[in-house]
């Protein structure tokens, strides 16, 4: 029997691990489990307020533009089906299903209870700090379908 | 939606967080939970083909996550190896301007798969010297390998 290698560049694959979701919703329901449901959501917002600093500057600067480009690129990336609409003062998001839910659900990976808190919490944690907030119409856990309006704080 | 894309940053801050609250042994404990529910395809695939199972699950992960990396698998040898060039999440981490990353991150490659494999009876390695430069290398040999001991 032969040795096996497998050399490989970093530029020989693009980078996308959806397995990468299970694991996320492994430690929400770890977090729920031992901590309660609150330490999901403090956690989710220490981790927001850190990673997307800069793009909550960047909404700061630049407005609702900056947040459609991250969602956007975001779902582009993982195939997801998305419709955005609006103005400067306003933005409604409707997500017809969300590709994290779907690979999981597929792949048999645990869908966390409060898998849904990764956009709540995020994208309220994202605007907090910003003359935007966020509204959540809808969100459907089995599919991760979801609604939600963006909108300029009344002064 | 937290892009896959965007996971590795949400993971050192949950260690983080977890070591916020409940000391070091709070992120091994949570490592512990995370190799027996999200590893059960590793775990699976050794028991079903062996240490080539190693092979099958690593070919897998690696290049969905663009890593650089030369892994080897002697059969007849009962050896595995993979030596990581360039790790793309740790490497992620130390290129991040604004966030720092959890200072033992590269702790969870130790934890997690010697949790799974050893159980199984394979000796498992990781040599994590250079993991801040995001290198490092792993080795699984199978039982009663030849070359099966202290590395």
């Amino acid at each position: 029997m032969t040795k096996e290698v497998m050399r490989r560049l970093a530029t020989d694959n693009a980078y996308l691990h959806k397995d990468f979701h299970g694991a996320l919703s492994d430690g929400l329901i770890y977090l729920e489990q031992r901590y309660g449901g609150e330490a999901v959501r403090e956690y989710l917002r220490q981790f927001a307020t850190a990673f997307y600093a800069p793009l909550t500057q960047s909404i700061r600067e630049r407005g609702l533009a900056a947040l459609q480009e991250h969602i956007e690129r975001a779902y582009a990336l993982e195939g997801g089906d998305i419709r955005i609409a609006g103005s400067e003062d306003e933005m409604l998001l409707e997500v017809a299903s969300c590709p994290a839910v779907t690979h999981m659900r597929e792949a048999g990976y645990a869908v966390a209870p409060l898998f849904g808190e990764t956009s709540k919490t995020v994208y309220e944690t994202i605007c907090a700090g910003t003359p935007f907030a966020c509204q959540w119409l809808h969100y459907d856990e089995a599919t991760g379908r979801a609604a939600v309006r963006f909108f300029r704080r009344q002064p | 939606m937290i892009s896959c894309t965007e996971f590795i940053p949400a993971y050192s801050e949950l260690f983080k967080y977890l070591e916020a609250r409940g000391g070091p042994e709070a992120v091994l404990d949570f490592w512990n939970y995370l190799a027996d529910n999200f590893l059960g395809n590793l775990h699976d695939l050794v028991v079903e083909h062996g240490i080539r199972g190693c092979w099958l699950y690593w070919s897998h992960t690696l290049n969905e996550e663009a890593a650089d990396f030369t892994m080897e698998l002697d059969e007849e040898v009962g050896e595995f190896t993979i030596a990581l060039h360039r790790c793309p999440s740790r490497a992620m981490l130390n290129q991040l301007q604004h966030v720092e990353p959890y200072h033992n991150y590269c702790g969870h490659c130790d934890a997690l798969y010697r949790r799974v494999l050893e159980p199984l009876g394979y000796a498992y390695h990781i040599d994590l010297t250079e993991c801040h430069e995001a290198r490092c290398t792993l080795t699984v040999r199978r039982p009663n390998s030849p070359t099966e001991g202290p590395t």
